[in-house]
């Protein structure tokens, strides 16, 4: 059995205005595994919505707390994990936001969802949120999705 | 984040330069709700300076479109880059909000 590929990691603290350096590393990172532009452009999002969501919710807009983010690129699909230690994100208490509506918050998930081919939440942690995202390169997948390990599928 | 307003007797063009992030969406959204108080009742945001986008700065904007639309007026979008486009199609507020291709078509269009 092969070794996994090296992942590339950023760690950023939980301001808002670190959002704008994290982005810029990811792009650096998706482009280096050959991922095609508007795939990065999507990924940035939905990485970026979840560090706003650690930001906002695990943090509750408290400064300092730790969020971190790696990327692995395999042949077959990017893996991207999303870690924080704050309020633990509760899929029970999530709710798809109803579009009809035009909401203007609550967004956030929905888009992540929308990106990713499978999302998976760790729940067993003594604090914080750790989220997986799986990407199938095009030509690669099911989209159908997955759970790893003992965490629970968001979708 | 820089955001120009230029009020004209009809429209108010306001242009955000940057990216319209959870860092943003707060300065974007208080600028946008002084502009509909202080009486202006068509509001142009033009998106062309904006390359990125996220919920929170489509929230900002949505929350003040219903306002501008509370207070018998509207707010609408134009030059929208592809990418922040995309992100409205996803989440089908491109139905919701009237987008004009550029700010000159817009002007054109709703004076």
């Amino acid at each position: 059995m092969s070794a996994p590929p090296p992942s590339g990691t950023f760690s950023m603290s939980s301001e808002a205005e670190h959002l704008q350096r994290l982005r810029q590393w990811l792009r650096t990172e998706l482009e280096r595994l050959g991922v095609d532009r508007p795939t990065q452009a999507a990924l940035v999002l939905a990485v970026g919505e979840l560090c706003a969501n650690s930001i906002e919710h695990a943090y509750e807009g408290r400064g300092g707390e730790p969020i971190h983010v790696s990327v692995r690129g395999f042949d077959d699909r990017l893996l991207i994990e999303v870690e924080d230690f704050g309020r633990a994100f509760d899929p029970a208490r999530y709710v798809e936001p109803d579009l009809g509506t035009v909401p203007d918050h609550g967004l956030g998930i929905h888009l992540v969802r929308r990106i990713a081919d499978s999302v998976s939440i760790d729940v067993r942690r003594e604090r914080g949120t750790r989220w997986t995202l799986v990407k199938y390169r095009p030509g690669h997948g099911p989209a159908a999705g997955s759970t790893e390990g003992g965490a629970r599928s968001a979708r | 984040m820089d955001i120009d307003v230029t009020r004209s007797a009809e429209i108010t063009v306001v242009a955000p330069r940057g990216d319209l992030d959870l860092a943003a969406a707060e300065q974007m959204k208080r600028t946008l709700t002084d502009v509909i108080d202080g009486g202006s009742r068509k509001v142009l945001v033009d998106l062309a300076m904006v390359g990125y986008i996220d919920s929170s700065g489509m929230g900002s904007l949505v929350a003040a479109m219903k306002h501008a639309r509370a207070s018998g007026g509207d707010l609408r979008l134009c030059a929208l880059q592809d990418d922040v486009r995309a992100i409205f199609e996803m989440t089908r507020l491109i139905k919701a909000i009237t987008i004009h291709g550029s700010r000159t078509e817009a002007l054109g269009a709703w004076a």
